[in-house]
């Protein structure tokens, strides 16, 4: 009974591992590979029906559970739901555009390995489990990149990503063991209160911990491709194949969100003084880059993922801010970014399946090519930007209100630079999102029409369907995050 | 009459449903019209027997039209509880007007492009979406839905111009949906500054403005500083004006109707009611900026005319001359100049549509706009020739005409805060007529024009006369019976004058 309770908190990662490893048995059992996408479906179907049920209906709940690895609550229900939905719309979409493709037992079995360390991460409650979550997804997504190692550009991708996720996880790590060589833990929840303990006790322990933080955040940053370390997302993210580009900028990205946000609020606020002018400094640069750099893209997938390089930044505006209003709006803007990323991708994914290529000028004409596909990019395209009555507004709403929030009394005023950069940033960026509307909508292109195939046509359909639904009823998420994160800030012993 | 019955949100799902509709067509694109005018005529209706239910209610804070503090037709729905936002509308003075404009103007202009064949599933889907969102704007009592409508006007805008427009519509639509979404933003943050500085947890305007009277003068200013930018790069105010011209000259005459008709007008409805019903010792410290920047759009807007080439472009220039007239009026605050400056924009709404619906004939028969080579027009399109003489002279402030009531209003109201500095506005009347004279003395009379092939120039055809006929007969009308809009406009600005400034 004992064994049984402590396993609970590790179901969901029980149930995705072993759909993982009946991938390649059903490979060899079926001719017909959509097999293989309808089962790898079920467990992600399974858990999302499951946390959403729990987490906005409010019709069960799971049991707590005593452990001290890992831990089911609202926060990890919430990031659970972006992994399962995201990976919801990449499987879906994934048996058309790799068709013609060897292994693909092994392509869902990735996925839905990478999905098992994103929920680790999500349910973390210490820094090594933390850890363990990231190498996981990691190690998962540097293959499903290379997954066409036939093709230069993929397994260019593969090696890039590779060797920055180790570098990367090499600098997490070193953090990690400083970390422990201060505070003496590796529980996040007794990092802030040790760590207080020892610069109390020792001199110089205040430095060894900014360096830790730095070192922490170059690591997650990478994860994340906050400018300085988004090199590598533009090439990866072009070369991986396009479904599996939406789950890198739609889930990967977040899993580093779910671990800055953990360690950031929960772990280390207690020397918040010391990094929040920094990352306020680099959400704005972060979004301010992205954003320029968009704009000179010739290739869909290259301005998508500096597009996702911009939404990075104003997620992190939820750090320097450190409220309850803050913490609800950057993870509702995490869950509808997953939506509007991956729907994104999923319309390049569905050109691609037809013969149609990535560049810019292939978007030319789109609306009377393919009606649906070039509609629903419209759609996502307004939301990335914010426009009501889309999800991306109301998420961006919440998000950069909470910033003007922060500044008023009793709040340092800076943080309302934060929400002008944040508008400042959409503004710049409905330049190059409209571009590729009017290019949709209002340019001649090729005449000869196309249909794309009809699951990549479902995935794209539940983007946008959820793109609209999160844009005007979207009080039940809204109600369940304030909730969650008023919980979350009335259990730490908050300094600030 | 409408006890219990949510008219307001019927009007505005309206031409939503009809949208549907029209996108649920196919293959019988050719039908989209007749769905639009159906749609666009019931709304159209339904918003007349608002105005009837509203003028003839005996007393107008009984329940019979859902009354409640100050609004009629009131409806209210909690939307997102945990954050205070409503859908919430209702209708006083000041939107009535506007609110049956806007069903007139669509109406109207879904009848001018009864010949569009150009994807008209699209063009007409579009233009009801458009309602949609102005209506939206002119009923909201709740901030967050008011911006969520005030966004919506720009995508169907940035569509009407981009695929159906001129020849350098591209450049036009992205700097009109640029330049107009920027100014939005800043409202957005101004409206955020509000709802949490009054900390109420609502979004609803009358919950905040009962909060934000008290705000500090500093934190008054600067939300005030941002809501009028936003407002009046809509307007449009010197010198944000600059994506007006392009994006008229651009756009298809149905959409500049509904450009200069009614997203101007959203603009000004902003300024009035919400930045200085909310912040009203905000706008006490800006009279002094805002009655220069009126004063500055009448004139130059008006000069620039003298200049233009184009007969659109003109109209587009004196667009900017008539709207400064609003803003000067709302910048004196007193009773009579708000109430004269939400007339104006009434007046302005239907002088302006003439205006660009002539604009839109003389460009369809003649296939130019640029005044030198018109000339003797009225030798062959008699009508065109007097629907565009009238349409001038009531712009010009013509008395008898809708706008003179108007202006002359915003010219005294100037004249009592500010004496003789009226003298500065008073010059641009001269401007206004002299260039509304010459152009049409240069393209409408005259020796007939031997640049263009004049011989298969034919008059209106019905679908253009109708609209625009009837929009003379109410310039006529409410020119000799301005009262009958006065006095609907009065109590409302008469309230809120006297709780904001006690009487100023």
């Amino acid at each position: 009974m004992a064994a049984w309770e402590s396993l609970q908190p590790f179901l969901p990662q029980l149930l995705l591992v072993l759909f993982a490893l009946l991938m390649p048995a059903l490979d060899y059992m079926f001719k017909d590979k959509r097999v293989l996408a309808a089962v790898a479906l079920a467990p992600l179907l399974g858990i999302s029906a499951a946390v959403a049920l729990w987490t906005l209906a409010g019709v069960w709940e799971p049991p707590t559970s005593s452990i001290q690895l890992l831990s089911i609550d609202v926060f990890s229900g919430m990031f659970m739901l972006v992994f399962m939905s995201v990976g919801i719309i990449v499987v879906l979409s994934s048996p058309e555009f790799i068709s013609k493709d060897k292994n693909q037992g092994e392509y869902y079995a990735l996925i839905l390995l990478a999905i098992t360390g994103m929920t680790i991460v999500a349910e973390a409650e210490d820094l090594i489990a933390l850890f363990v979550g990231l190498e996981i997804a990691g190690i998962s997504s540097f293959a499903l990149s290379g997954f066409r190692k036939g093709e230069k550009r993929s397994s260019e991708a593969a090696t890039k990503y590779f060797i920055v996720g180790g570098f990367s996880s090499a600098l997490t790590l070193f953090a990690i063991s400083l970390f422990y060589g201060i505070a003496g833990t590796t529980s996040i929840s007794e990092l802030g209160p040790n760590m207080e303990d020892m610069f109390s006790r020792m001199d110089g322990a205040e430095s060894v911990a900014l360096l830790a933080t730095v070192l922490l955040f170059a690591g997650l940053g990478f994860k994340i491709a906050a400018v300085p370390f988004h090199m590598w997302a533009p090439d990866v993210y072009e070369g991986a194949p396009t479904p599996i580009s939406g789950l890198l900028a739609a889930a990967s990205k977040k899993m580093g969100f779910a671990a800055l946000f953990k360690v950031f609020l929960l772990g280390i606020i207690v020397v918040k003084a010391d990094w929040e002018v920094a990352i306020a400094a680099i959400a704005i640069i972060t979004m301010t880059v992205g954003n320029l750099i968009a704009v000179s893209q010739t290739n869909i997938k290259r301005m998508l993922a500096y597009s996702s390089i911009a939404q990075a930044g104003y997620i992190l505006i939820v750090l320097p801010v450190g409220t309850q209003y803050a913490v609800a709006g950057g993870i509702f803007h995490i869950l509808t970014h997953a939506f509007m990323k991956s729907g994104a991708f999923m319309v390049v994914a569905g050109m691609g399946a037809a013969a149609v290529g990535e560049k810019l000028d292939d978007f030319k004409g789109l609306s009377r090519r393919s009606p649906f596909l070039a509609f629903a990019m419209a759609l996502l395209l307004l939301s990335l930007a914010g426009i009501p009555p889309l999800a991306g507004f109301s998420s961006k709403f919440v998000l950069f209100s909470s910033a003007v929030y922060g500044s008023l009394d009793p709040g340092p005023s800076w943080l309302v630079w934060l929400a002008i950069a944040g508008v400042l940033n959409s503004a710049l960026s409905l330049y190059y999102y409209a571009r590729v509307i009017k290019f949709m909508y209002m340019d001649k292109g090729p005449a000869e029409k196309f249909r794309p195939p009809p699951m990549i046509t479902a995935a794209v359909a539940i983007a946008v369907i959820m793109t609209v639904i999160l844009g005007v009823g979207f009080e039940p998420v809204v109600d369940a995050l304030l909730e969650m994160a008023g919980d979350l800030f009335r259990a730490l012993p908050l300094g600030t | 009459m409408f006890e219990n019955i949510p008219i307001l949100t019927i009007i505005i799902m309206l031409p939503l449903l009809g949208t549907v509709v029209t996108l649920l067509l196919g293959k019988h694109e050719r039908h989209a019209r007749v769905v639009a005018l159906a749609f666009s005529l019931a709304t159209f209706l339904l918003s007349l027997l608002v105005v009837y239910a509203f003028v003839t209610a005996p007393d107008p804070a009984s329940a019979e039209n859902n009354y409640h503090n100050g609004y009629q037709f009131y409806e209210s729905y909690s939307w997102v509880d945990s954050l205070g936002i409503s859908f919430t509308v209702g209708l006083d003075g000041i939107s009535l007007p506007l609110f049956v404009l806007t069903t007139l103007l669509c109406l109207l202009s879904v009848l001018f492009s009864w010949d569009t064949t150009l994807r008209p599933k699209e063009y007409f889907g579009l233009m009801q979406i458009l309602e949609v969102g102005v209506l939206g704007v002119f009923v909201s009592l709740d901030y967050f839905m008011f911006y969520v409508f005030w966004e919506v006007v720009l995508i169907p805008m940035y569509f009407l111009i981009g695929v159906w427009g001129g020849p350098n519509k591209d450049y036009a639509a992205i700097k009109f949906f640029i330049y107009t979404h920027v100014a939005s933003l800043a409202i957005l943050v101004a409206i955020m500054a509000m709802y949490f500085e009054a900390g109420v947890r609502s979004f609803g305007m009358e919950e905040i403005a009962q909060e934000s009277i008290g705000f500090s003068r500093g934190m008054q200013l600067a939300i005030f500083a941002a809501m009028f930018f936003g407002f009046g790069v809509k307007l449009p105010m010197v010198p944000f004006h600059t994506w007006l011209p392009d994006a008229h000259v651009e756009a298809p005459t149905a959409g500049s109707v509904l450009l200069a008709g009614l997203l101007l007008k959203m603009g000004g409805y902003g300024i009035i009611r919400v930045a200085i019903t909310s912040l009203p010792s905000g706008a006490d410290d800006m009279v002094f900026p805002m009655a220069a920047i009126g004063t500055a759009s009448i004139l130059y807007g008006a000069i620039v005319c003298l200049a233009q080439k184009d007969l659109k472009k003109m109209v587009a220039y004196s667009s900017i001359s008539h709207m400064g007239f609003v803003l000067l009026g709302f910048a004196t605050l007193s009773e009579i100049g708000v109430v004269a400056g939400v007339f104006q924009m009434f007046a302005h709404g239907l002088v302006t549509a003439v205006l660009f619906m002539m604009c839109g004939v003389v460009q369809h028969k003649c296939g130019t706009r640029i005044i030198q080579n018109l000339g003797g027009l009225a030798k062959k399109m008699p009508i065109a020739a007097a629907f565009m003489t009238v349409g001038f002279l009531a712009s010009l402030g013509l008395p008898s005409m809708v706008s003179f009531p108007s202006e002359f209003m915003v010219l005294y109201a100037t004249f009592s805060a500010w004496s003789l500095w009226v003298l500065v506005p008073i010059i641009a009347v001269v401007i206004t007529a002299a260039y509304y004279l010459w152009a049409l003395q240069r393209s409408m009379f005259g020796p007939m024009t031997t640049k263009i092939d004049m011989s298969h120039v034919r008059d209106v055809d019905w679908f253009e006369a109708v609209p625009v006929g009837l929009l003379i007969a109410l310039i006529a009308f409410f020119g000799v019976f301005p009262g009958l809009i006065f006095s609907r406009i009065d109590p409302a600005v008469q309230t809120l004058i006297l709780r904001l400034f006690g009487g100023g």
